[in-house]
């Protein structure tokens, strides 16, 4: 039994931006998918905390300079910083004897950081850490049914062993261990219920990723949470689409088809 | 230069290894957007390809139509806010076009080198192969790329950001652009083969794309750079090629006896290189700057390609000659006669 409520960001703002799945009884019998809706993505974003009392909230941007964040009104503002790319958000608790920590990764439109991503990725941000490897290339996001990895670092270096825990708000679960350079894979569950075949679907959830370990008698608690997104294979068809390229290697075999130059052999 | 090595086989090598950079090269630069070179390459190097060094100019500028420009014209915004970064991008094009002008289509271009190599294909299996499409066809075809510019890189991004037309025709070149097939299959990456049933215009664009990938395929094997001839790299290369500092240069002095070996020899079929005595830059706006026309002309100083006024490649007789030998016996070899050959080998030998 802990004796601390765990931390847990949810990102707000994207739920607007991308409405919350409906459950069938919400919209009667036949499930219906989400419509598009006008795009914020520039606007300032909200991450919800909760058990933050005490928490340390840090922002990283690209540059790798920090900006401290106040919790107000049950959740985090972050503000347009007016440099695009990832940015990171970072709630440590200190315990004494054990630390938590919560980070985030979130992209903030604005002008060019001409900073790579893997920089911010690279940086030791606290001690005990979750880092996407890689993060979703800038304007990409996780899908289910998608292969990610991630590294696990303990004051810098390489956390091998560790068992990692990935928990998704569609209720799946997945354990898996750190390989001897910290690195862990998942397989993201195809977990979205009620999807329809053939059809787009702008749903989005929220996954975590959580590991515990310690070193020199403090024990370290860390969770990485992040968004995904239905897989696109479910409107999106490979077989149909070797198909019609199949019909436009005929049409143009059949159109490119040239008579021989008389007495000319091939 | 003599034998093997000669302005085309060099140009092979370049194109092989500027197609292993911008397919493959991600390893070297770098994962994620910002580790590419410019983001804004003169060439069709996919920005899909996760693995790609570099993302062609034609991306952004959709992208910038849809969310910079075209929001900025629908909310009433400064429009020289919503057109600064399609000026950044087009200026940061230009940078890198000025160096090589239109050779970035025939030396550089993934997709270019796909279909150069397909071609060398068809002939090497034996397929009967078109040595030039009528000059009917090929006027009728020119406008084509500029309508792509216009109407899918320009046009349709734009009026996505102001509204007038759906989100999915944001991107429409990039949906059915066939680099973007190629260069994502080239790496493993199947997902952007596909039929996308999201809503009409997703399913119109992703037929088109995988059905105009499959016909380029096919042409190609018998037809030069099928694609290239509706590419609107290629129209917005012609827009800025008074610019490059390398450029195809015609003395049309007696010299010339107008034999049209030129536009025989020209991939993109450019018969005015042939018929055109009065303009001295010959960089017409087909033109991939792909030397084959220098290479193939028997008269001195006729044609040349100048790298800022100075001379780089010059046609010679002695040069045509090699060059004509080479091109002889590599397009008589082929696996139809290399089969023959083998089949009337061994029934000498049979007794």
């Amino acid at each position: 039994m802990k004796r601390y409520k765990s931390l847990s960001m949810l990102a707000m703002a994207l739920m607007l931006a991308l409405p919350v799945a409906k459950s069938a009884e919400e919209v009667g019998d036949k499930p219906t998918q989400p419509q598009p809706q006008a795009h914020n993505h520039r606007g300032p974003k909200q991450l919800m905390l909760e058990n933050s009392d005490g928490a340390k909230i840090t922002l990283w941007k690209p540059d790798l300079s920090t900006q401290p964040l106040t919790f107000e009104h049950g959740g985090i503002t972050i503000s347009k910083t007016g440099t695009d790319n990832y940015h990171v958000v970072i709630a440590e608790k200190d315990w004494g004897d054990s630390k938590e920590t919560v980070i985030r990764y979130e992209y903030q439109f604005g002008r060019p950081s001409k900073r790579s991503p893997s920089e911010l990725a690279g940086t030791v941000k606290t001690a005990f850490e979750i880092v996407p490897d890689p993060i979703p290339r800038e304007h990409n996001h996780y899908h289910s049914d998608q292969t990610w990895g991630f590294l696990l670092r303990i004051h810098g270096a390489p956390a091998a062993g560790i068992p990692v825990s990935l928990e998704t708000d569609n209720g799946s679960q997945i354990q898996a261990l750190s390989d001897e350079f910290g690195r862990v894979e998942f397989h993201l569950p195809d977990d979205f219920p009620d999807i329809v075949a053939g059809e787009r679907d702008r749903r989005s959830a929220e996954l975590s990723i959580s590991a515990e370990t310690q070193d020199a008698g403090i024990d370290y608690q860390t969770t990485l949470t992040a968004e995904y997104r239905v897989a696109p294979s479910h409107w999106q068809s490979t077989r149909m689409g070797l198909l019609v390229a199949g019909l436009g290697l005929i049409a143009g075999g059949l159109i490119g088809k040239t008579k021989k130059p008389a007495g000319k052999k091939a | 230069m003599n034998g093997i090595i000669n302005l085309s086989s060099i140009r092979k090598l370049v194109q092989i290894a500027a197609f292993v950079f911008f397919v493959y090269g991600g390893v070297i630069t770098g994962y994620y957007l910002e580790d590419k070179i410019s983001g804004a390459l003169p060439a069709l190097s996919c920005a899909y390809d996760q693995q790609g060094a570099d993302l062609c100019t034609l991306i952004p500028i959709q992208h910038q139509m849809d969310h910079r420009l075209g929001e900025a014209i629908a909310k009433g915004g400064n429009l020289m806010m919503g057109i600064m970064p399609t000026l950044i991008t087009l200026g940061t094009f230009l940078l890198l076009f000025v160096f090589l002008n239109k050779a970035f289509c025939g030396w550089i271009c993934p997709l270019g080198t796909f279909q150069d190599f397909l071609y060398m294909i068809g002939q090497k299996i034996g397929l009967t192969r078109r040595e030039s499409l009528d000059e009917g066809l090929v006027n009728r075809i020119r406008p084509v790329k500029w309508f792509i510019l216009l109407i899918l890189v320009f046009g349709f991004p734009l009026l996505a950001g102001i509204g007038m037309v759906n989100h999915d025709l944001g991107d429409p070149f990039c949906r059915i652009c066939p680099s973007r097939i190629l260069t994502t299959l080239a790496t493993g990456d199947t997902s952007q083969l596909y039929v996308d049933t999201a809503n009409t215009t997703t399913i119109v664009l992703s037929l088109l794309a995988d059905f105009l990938f499959g016909l380029m395929v096919a042409l190609a094997l018998t037809v030069r750079q099928p694609f290239c001839r509706i590419c609107p790299m290629l129209a917005l290369h012609a827009t800025f090629r008074k610019l490059g500092l390398l450029r195809l240069v015609k003395n049309g002095t007696p010299r010339c006896d107008r034999c049209g070996l030129c536009a025989k020899a020209c991939p993109m079929d450019i018969r005015e290189i042939h018929t055109d005595m009065e303009r001295r830059d010959v960089t017409f706006e087909d033109c991939t700057l792909c030397g084959r026309c220098v290479e193939f002309c028997p008269d001195k100083d006729v044609l040349q390609m100048k790298y800022a006024l100075i001379p780089v490649f010059t046609s010679g007789p002695d040069y045509f000659k090699s060059r004509k030998k080479v091109q002889t016996k590599w397009g008589k070899s082929n696996l139809i006669q290399w089969f023959r050959r083998g089949r009337s080998k061994a029934q000498v030998k049979t007794p």
